[in-house]
């Protein structure tokens, strides 16, 4: 989690997406959501994307993701062109390189807070006492170390998206990607969501693309994207 | 294994459905462990048993007697050694003194109910050397029309001593007297030698064949002939030579081994066998369908769950092993459970009076490896089955889909 190593300006794009289109068929209609998409992300960046509903964001950010396929052009993220990967390939290569924040923190009810954090280590070689205390760091950072062993139903909606967060980037992935992560909250917890955001984004170097509507959220960013039938424009 | 604790979580924080489903599976294998060592005594005492003894009996069934010319014949049959005959008296002990008024008749009071033979004494015991009477008590015996021996586990029961009277009433309609129920005096004690013969019930109680006959109008026919063999290898011959003489007359004959005989004693009694398949059967594809319906339901709560998981870098395969081995999970529990139900059950059947008579018949009557090996293999199929459609739509779905149907 060093923050200098990726606050190189003049690096390649860690996220690079390449004419990308993306074409869903329903029966003999085809709808083409994405056409044509070029968007290029360096390291340490932080992008805010915006558009109107059924515009495409989520389809785009999936993408990035790496937990859907383009219909065509690449979509290089931290160096691999996640399109080439096999499906397990692709599973594996999520858990290295990409921290997925959702609109509605999806914790799981059953585990504890530092449960759900430690989830994604389950998947390294790390110890039992290892993944344990990562967990716990990860929690401090965000803020809910006294709440380790709460379960998700024990916690306020920015609680669990602030869980959720320390979860995205606990195995120290480069890239976070975040779906409307303040969409469901109120005003002051979304102010706390953004600032932790932002200071992954400053203090640990993580590059973040996140999807927004509300256009103060989107301020947080250092770009703005809009995306408006398929296509993106600054 | 760094998964289990997460499976457990699971299994635990649903513990109402997780101990019903384990329940459910435990009675399914616990009725399929039980059910099989009863059926499969059955088929073994069919094959193996005490054979130096035959029992010849009605060939339609049981309750038809047969008649008394049958015994001279039976004992002309080359290899037959002696023959007696033990009619099953089906008697009780009317519960208390007003149930042997007329509003009651027909009605024996079943939970006082123990096994009653008619024998002819002679050549009952000399063939069945596993009983032991003091000689004298036999003699007393002999001499009292209304004598009776009972078993030291009978009189352990009731409370009897020699020289005690008690009264019986048989529900079979043939047996029972216009002057009430048959008076008995306990004559003799017996021990039955488990060793030399382990079908020895000692809570049976015996008296004269000739005081049913001759109380009962001398109508009645013998219930059937207990015939002793001169050689144990010849059974089979023997058996087959008996029945012929009778084949094509007004009661032909059935001749087995007791063990046999005992095993179909048994499936007489609502036909049992069948019964308990049939029950076993539907009982375990009930309990299928439940489980396998508990854990879909398990499955479609945790659509967004499966997504999560696999989002995060879990691959397919993985998410698909930890459905499966929550299944199985259930499956090795409940299993488990249903064998150690079965075990305490099966135990316990060898000590209740009357059901035990029988099953010490059959030869090494226990839940045997291969049953219960059997009960756990069905548990986990079970298990298995049941998770298999949820593993499936967990490792076929997609993220995308999956979150987008929240
Ligand atoms: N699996 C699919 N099959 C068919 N059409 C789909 C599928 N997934 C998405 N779409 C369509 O693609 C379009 C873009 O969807 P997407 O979810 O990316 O929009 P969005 O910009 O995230 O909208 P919102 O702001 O409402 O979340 C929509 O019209 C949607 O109906
Ligand atoms: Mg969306």
């Amino acid at each position: 989690m060093s923050a200098e190593a990726v606050r190189q300006p003049a690096a390649a794009p860690i996220v690079d997406v390449r004419n990308v289109r993306k074409v869903y068929r329903r029966d003999a209609e085809q709808i083409t959501v994405l056409d044509g998409i070029n968007l290029q992300v360096p390291p340490g960046e932080f992008v805010a994307l915006m558009g109107p509903s059924g515009s495409g964001k989520t389809t785009l950010l999936n993408l990035i993701a790496g937990i859907d396929r383009p219909t065509s052009g690449e979509v290089v993220v931290a160096g691999t062109d996640v399109g080439r990967l096999s499906e397990s390939e692709l599973a594996r290569w999520r858990s290295h390189n990409v921290g997925f924040i959702f609109q509605f923190y999806n914790l799981i009810p059953v585990l504890t807070a530092q449960e759900n954090v430690e989830l994604p280590l389950l998947l390294t070689s790390l110890s039992k006492k290892e993944r344990r205390e990562r967990a716990l760091t990860a929690l401090k950072v965000v803020g809910l170390a006294d709440r380790a062993g709460h379960y998700p139903r024990q916690l306020s909606g920015g609680q669990e998206q602030r869980v959720a967060i320390a979860r995205a980037f606990v195995a120290d992935p480069g890239v976070l990607v975040a779906d409307e992560p303040t969409g469901d909250l109120d005003a002051k917890s979304a102010e706390e969501i953004l600032a932790l955001m932002e200071s992954l984004n400053r203090d640990f170097g993580k590059t973040i693309v996140m999807v927004t509507h509300d256009p103060r959220a989107a301020e947080r960013a250092h770009t703005q994207k809009h995306l408006e039938k398929g296509v993106l424009k600054a | 294994m760094r998964f289990l604790p997460y499976i457990l979580k699971h299994l635990r924080r649903n513990w109402v459905r997780t101990g019903s489903t384990i329940l459910g599976m435990a009675v399914c294998i616990f009725l399929f462990c039980t059910l099989r060592t009863v059926l499969k005594a059955m088929d073994d005492a069919r094959e193996l048993g005490n054979v130096t003894r035959l029992v010849t009996r009605h060939s339609v069934s049981l309750v038809y007697n047969l008649p008394l010319s049958y015994e001279g014949q039976i004992a002309q049959v080359p290899g037959v050694k002696r023959v007696a005959i033990s009619s099953w008296f089906g008697g009780s002990l009317p519960a208390k003194k007003e149930s042997q008024d007329k509003s009651k008749e027909g009605q024996p009071d079943f939970s006082n109910f123990f096994t009653n033979l008619a024998v002819e004494d002679e050549p009952y015991f000399a063939m069945h050397p596993e009983f032991s009477v003091p000689p004298g008590e036999m003699q007393a015996f002999r001499e009292d029309l209304r004598g009776c021996i009972i078993g030291r586990g009978l009189a352990r029961q009731y409370g009897w001593k020699v020289g005690d009277n008690f009264f019986l009433e048989s529900f079979i309609p043939p047996y029972r007297r216009r002057e009430g129920p048959f008076e008995f005096v306990v004559r003799g004690i017996f021990d039955a030698d488990k060793v030399r013969e382990p079908a020895a019930d000692d809570r049976v109680m015996y008296f004269h064949y000739k005081y049913l006959y001759e109380s009962t109008g001398r109508r009645v026919g013998a219930g059937l002939y207990v015939v002793e063999l001169e050689d144990p290898k010849q059974a089979a011959t023997v058996a087959r030579a008996i029945d012929a003489r009778f084949e094509n007359s007004e009661a032909e004959t059935k001749s087995e081994t007791e063990a046999a005989f005992r095993a179909d004693f048994i499936a007489m009694i609502g036909n049992l066998a069948l019964l308990l398949n049939s029950i076993g059967l539907a009982v375990i594809f009930t309990i299928l369908l439940v489980t396998a319906n508990t854990m879909s339901m398990a499955v479609r709560e945790r659509r967004t769950e499966i997504a999560v998981l696999k989002t995060l870098g879990f691959s397919s395969r993985q998410v698909m092993g930890l459905i499966l081995a929550e299944a199985l999970t259930i499956g090795v529990l409940g299993g488990g459970l249903g064998l150690a139900l079965s075990v305490a059950i099966i135990r316990g059947m060898t000590k209740v009076p009357g059901v035990s008579g029988f099953i010490n018949g059959f030869p090494n009557f226990g839940l045997h490896w291969g049953v219960s090996s059997q009960g756990l293999g069905i548990a986990l199929f079970l298990g298995l089955a049941a998770g298999f459609m949820p593993a499936l739509v967990a490792y076929r779905s997609r993220i995308t889909e999956m979150l987008r149907q929240v």
